[in-house]
């Protein structure tokens, strides 16, 4: 009992600081959820059903420059592929939990628990208790703060606020700090040459993010790839 | 407003799927370095291609730079690079973007 109540303890004070973290995209979320014409009840329900920053966050941009259906579900298959990679990884982590227990767990597989829930499991061994705090705690903070964000976008003029800023100004934000490595860089460099190109040749197009999402990475492997072969 | 119900069901869908399928099945299988490292460089791509597709904009079948968006864009950048913060880099870019608008 007492070493879970610990466990409890730490789980909850580790995910704090990301929590927060979580909490600021979440509002962000929530305000460009309503720019896209979602209404407060749908802006919730995608954050209690999907749980997911990147994919949500590409949904709703895409949503508000007018792509189908279609090319938003293509997108996501796309950014949900690592979700296979974490999910892989953190495996042996939930083995000692019962089937039900690891198909709720398996619901909080994303980057940042991903972080947590790993680096915790190379240190004290399969933990899942631990990742289900860590994941409950990110997933209160991300419901909580979308429903703010939301309710804040409803409530005042776009236009007059920059709230058509909030999109773009809120990628950078995210994209900047992750440009460390050569080949992240030139993955990103890539991908603002062949977007900015097929805007140019086809104005509009709604196959611009999928084809530079699929092709640019292909730059950042061919350099890691040659920068190992050295 | 039916269609957007039926996307986040379809969503929720295949992003649950693809957690629970790297849990239950991927587990024990040693996954291709070549591809986990693809898979880790596409959200890149993509969020780096969505800031281009706000900051070029179609208009009358050409395509406009917004230059409130880019000089927004280039303020956070500058401002996350310095203080590392992601909510006050964010307000900056939306107050230096506004300033553009009001002045250009």
């Amino acid at each position: 009992m007492d070493t879970k109540k610990r466990t409890v303890k730490t789980g909850f004070i580790e995910a704090l600081p990301l929590a927060i973290a979580i909490a600021a995209y979440g509002l962000s979320y929530g305000v460009l959820a309503t720019q896209a014409n979602l209404s407060l009840a749908s802006t919730i329900a995608m954050s209690l059903l999907v749980f997911s920053g990147s994919v949500q966050m590409v949904t709703v941009a895409m949503l508000a420059s007018g792509a189908t259906f279609t090319s938003v579900l293509f997108t996501s298959v796309l950014l949900n592929l690592r979700n296979l990679l974490y999910g892989a990884a953190l495996a042996e982590g939930f083995a000692p939990a019962k089937k039900k227990w690891r198909w709720l767990l398996s619901f909080g597989v994303s980057d940042e628990p991903f972080v947590l829930g790993s680096a915790r499991f190379q240190k004290h061994g399969p933990d899942p208790l631990y990742f289900g705090i860590v994941a409950s705690t990110f997933y209160v903070a991300w419901i909580i703060s979308s429903y703010i964000g939301a309710f804040i976008g409803g409530q005042i003029d776009p236009l007059k606020w920059g709230l058509d800023l909030a999109f773009p100004v809120t990628f950078v934000a995210l994209l900047i700090p992750s440009l460390k490595e050569k080949p992240i860089i030139a993955t990103a460099l890539t991908a603002i040459i062949i977007a900015t190109a097929l805007e140019y040749l086809i104005p509009g197009n709604e196959l611009t993010i999928i084809i530079t999402g699929v092709l640019s990475p292909l730059v950042g492997l061919y350099l890691k790839r040659r920068s190992r072969d050295d | 407003m039916i269609n957007n119900w039926i996307l986040i069901g379809l969503l929720s869908v295949s992003t649950y799927l693809s957690r629970v399928i790297g849990v239950e099945f991927m587990s024990g299988r040693e996954m291709n370095p070549t591809l986990r490292m693809y898979f880790n460089y596409v959200p890149i791509a993509i969020i780096s291609a969505l800031i281009v597709n706000q900051i070029l904009t179609p208009a009358d079948g050409e395509i406009v730079i917004s230059f409130p968006i880019l000089i927004g864009c280039l303020a956070t950048a500058i401002t996350i690079k310095i203080i590392n913060m992601f909510l006050p880099s964010v307000v900056i870019g939306i107050a230096i973007g506004i300033l553009t608008r009001y002045f250009l």
